[in-house]
């Protein structure tokens, strides 16, 4: 029988929970959590957030590694008809101040062990209320903490919007999700409930999704790629296995077979870990049907390798950008060997082209940018219409991604336009490092770069020039990293130089920092 | 024992506590739990151990149970240099 449609996120929600009320939707940390449940905390959260007034369109971050209490938020909030900032859990005072104060979040929704990046109270002063979970901190000032448990555990009836009419559309903006860019703060790029609905009902399309579907999510939810492995499976009514530490990923393999899990979603680095480190060949995943990989194309070797081990298994490349809700473009499995190195064709939905500076098609095999079309392009970046500007013009999402395509109108992604740093599944800007290193007093001046990795992709390498006459080692610049960057934005080396390489306008020569290894 | 721990904890301390906290790290806290540590840490977490102590680690030994607290490398480590 055919779903019923859906125009607002959140619907995927109340549909499964009507549809399928006793499925499990989640699995995380030993818990078991059904649709009926989820809805019904939701449905909680959601009327203690109009109680306390919040408008339409307020932002409320979530932050927290708490699978079944982000995705309780995450509908909750959009239910209410506020705007869901997702937040990485790895995290820094600095970062969680500069994203909670751009975007104005009026509310924080976390976890007890997150609260040691708010201890200043008046970090984050937009933010008048913070729910805690795991246990309230004492000695705070108790008008702006609230316990979250509570919350949850309080049935307020009907006392929500559950987005039937207005004032909640389609065009109304549904999420803000922090990714780098080419600037020294990451960019908010805004999504409304019709990009996040049109990007989800793409993928479950392609991917042939029903609520028999079990995927195991090791990527965090805070990011695009996880978002959509969300959004995806409430969807269908399927049911997600979370353990977003990937630690270990022998636990990871077991808890697949243990759980019969259906599908797995990793970025490069995830299937580099599974391959390289990991006991896979010595287990059997009879009930797995697909594999996904984003971030980056897949290395023919591993493509060969993973089709070895997994012979069953699906293998779908897919190419995408948190501009378009997630996803732009998926290599069927059928061309894995025959379009080795390609990501694809455009998903249902969206058009891609790749177009010369002025916006000429290029010839076939030749390099361009990679223009993209479609419901699922975002609203823009939060209070940024310059930024904004430069890469959506007349609806068109510019990706700054260079490609080619081929005689068959298959995709393949050559670089970037930006020195972004693409380390595991995270995305980097040097410059946010950079402003980070120089602030530290005995650095005069700093280049940050990123350097090829066996497993990574990338890692980050800062080069620092020490100002005349002060000490300063490695460890002391690590140190300041640490204490004010989430540890991925960490640099792995530094290299202390006496100048750094610049061109004769004054321009560092960037690819001579990253040959220097 | 001692002198294994003493070296874990300063490999971790200079890797992964950078920002101060070494005092707060007890020998039976789960790096898992405590978020000390990422998934590409306990990788090189694994090649440090390997090139410290002259064993090789076997895809099958990537388990919390021997990895995942000051306690349990130290024991692991034990255990793998007793081995002829």
């Amino acid at each position: 029988m055919p779903l019923t449609p859906v125009s607002l996120v959140h619907q995927y929600l109340l549909r499964s929970a009507e549809r399928c009320p006793s499925k499990e939707a989640l699995i995380h940390a030993g818990r078991r959590v059904t649709y009926a449940e989820l809805l019904a905390r939701a449905r909680s959260l959601s009327g203690w957030l109009v109680e306390r007034r919040l408008n339409v369109g307020d932002r409320v971050g979530i932050l927290t590694d708490d699978a079944r209490d982000y995705v309780t938020a995450y509908f909750g909030v959009l239910m209410a008809g506020g705007v869901v900032v997702s937040l990485n859990t790895q995290t820094s005072s600095r970062v969680l101040a500069s994203q909670l104060g751009r975007c104005q979040a009026s509310t924080l929704l976390t976890h007890q062990k997150f609260v040691k990046y708010l201890e200043a109270d008046d970090i984050i002063p937009s933010v008048g209320t913070i729910a805690v979970a795991g246990g309230c901190p004492e000695g705070l000032p108790s008008a702006r903490w609230v316990d979250l448990d509570r919350v949850l555990y309080t049935d307020r009836g009907e006392a929500c919007r559950d987005g039937d009419g207005p004032p909640v559309s389609p065009s109304s903006l549904a999420q803000i999700i922090f990714t780098s860019g080419t600037t020294a703060e990451p960019h908010g790029v805004m999504l409304r409930h019709s990009n996040l609905v049109a990007n989800t009902e793409a993928i479950v399309q392609y991917l042939r999704l029903t609520e028999h579907d079990r995927l195991m999510v090791v990527l965090p939810f805070s990011y695009s790629y996880g978002n959509s492995l969300l959004l995806t499976h409430v969807a269908v009514g399927g049911s997600l296995v979370v353990n977003q530490t990937f630690l270990y990923p022998n636990t990871v393999l077991e808890q697949m077979i243990a759980e019969r899990v259906t599908g797995f979603s990793g970025v490069p680095s995830t299937y580099a870990i599974l391959l390289n480190r990991s006991a896979i060949r010595q287990y059997q995943f009879p009930d797995l049907r697909y594999l996904t990989q984003a971030g980056g194309p897949m290395a023919a070797k591993l493509g060969h390798d993973l089709k070895q081990i997994l012979p069953q298994a699906d293998v779908f490349v897919m190419y995408g950008q948190t501009e378009a809700s997630a996803r732009l473009s998926y290599l069927d499995p059928g061309d894995l060997v025959r379009k080795a190195g390609s990501v694809g064709k455009a998903i249902p939905g969206v058009t891609l082209r790749v177009l010369d500076a002025e916006g000429r098609p290029v010839g076939i095999g030749e390099v361009g940018e990679i223009v993209a079309t479609g419901y699922n392009i975002m609203a823009g970046y939060w209070g940024e219409p310059e930024q904004t500007a430069r890469v959506l013009r007349d609806g068109h999402l510019w990706t700054g991604d260079l490609a080619k395509m081929d005689g068959d109108g298959y995709v393949y992604i050559v670089g970037r336009q930006s020195d972004m740093i693409k380390s595991g599944a995270h995305r980097i800007s040097p410059r946010e490092i950079e402003a980070v290193l120089l602030e530290y007093p005995a650095v005069h001046e700093a280049a940050v770069v990123g350097v090829p990795d066996e497993i990574l992709g990338e890692t980050i390498k800062a080069c620092v020039v020490v100002k005349d006459g002060v000490r300063c080692d490695r460890q002391d610049v690590l140190a300041h990293c640490h204490r004010h960057l989430p540890p991925y934005m960490a640099p792995h080396h530094v290299e202390f130089l006496a100048e750094l390489p610049k061109t004769s306008s004054g321009k560092i020569r960037v690819a001579e920092l990253r040959e220097r290894v | 024992m001692a002198d294994v721990e003493h070296r874990i904890r300063q490999y971790i301390a200079e890797n992964f506590l950078l920002d101060g906290g070494q005092a707060a790290l007890h020998n039976d806290d789960s790096f898992l739990e405590k978020g000390i540590i990422d998934s590409t840490g306990v990788l090189e977490l694994v090649n440090w151990m390997e090139e410290s102590f002259g064993f090789e680690v076997d895809d099958t030994e990537l388990i919390p149970d021997n990895l995942d607290s000051i306690d349990r490398l130290a024991a692991f480590i034990e255990r793998k240099c007793a081995k002829p």
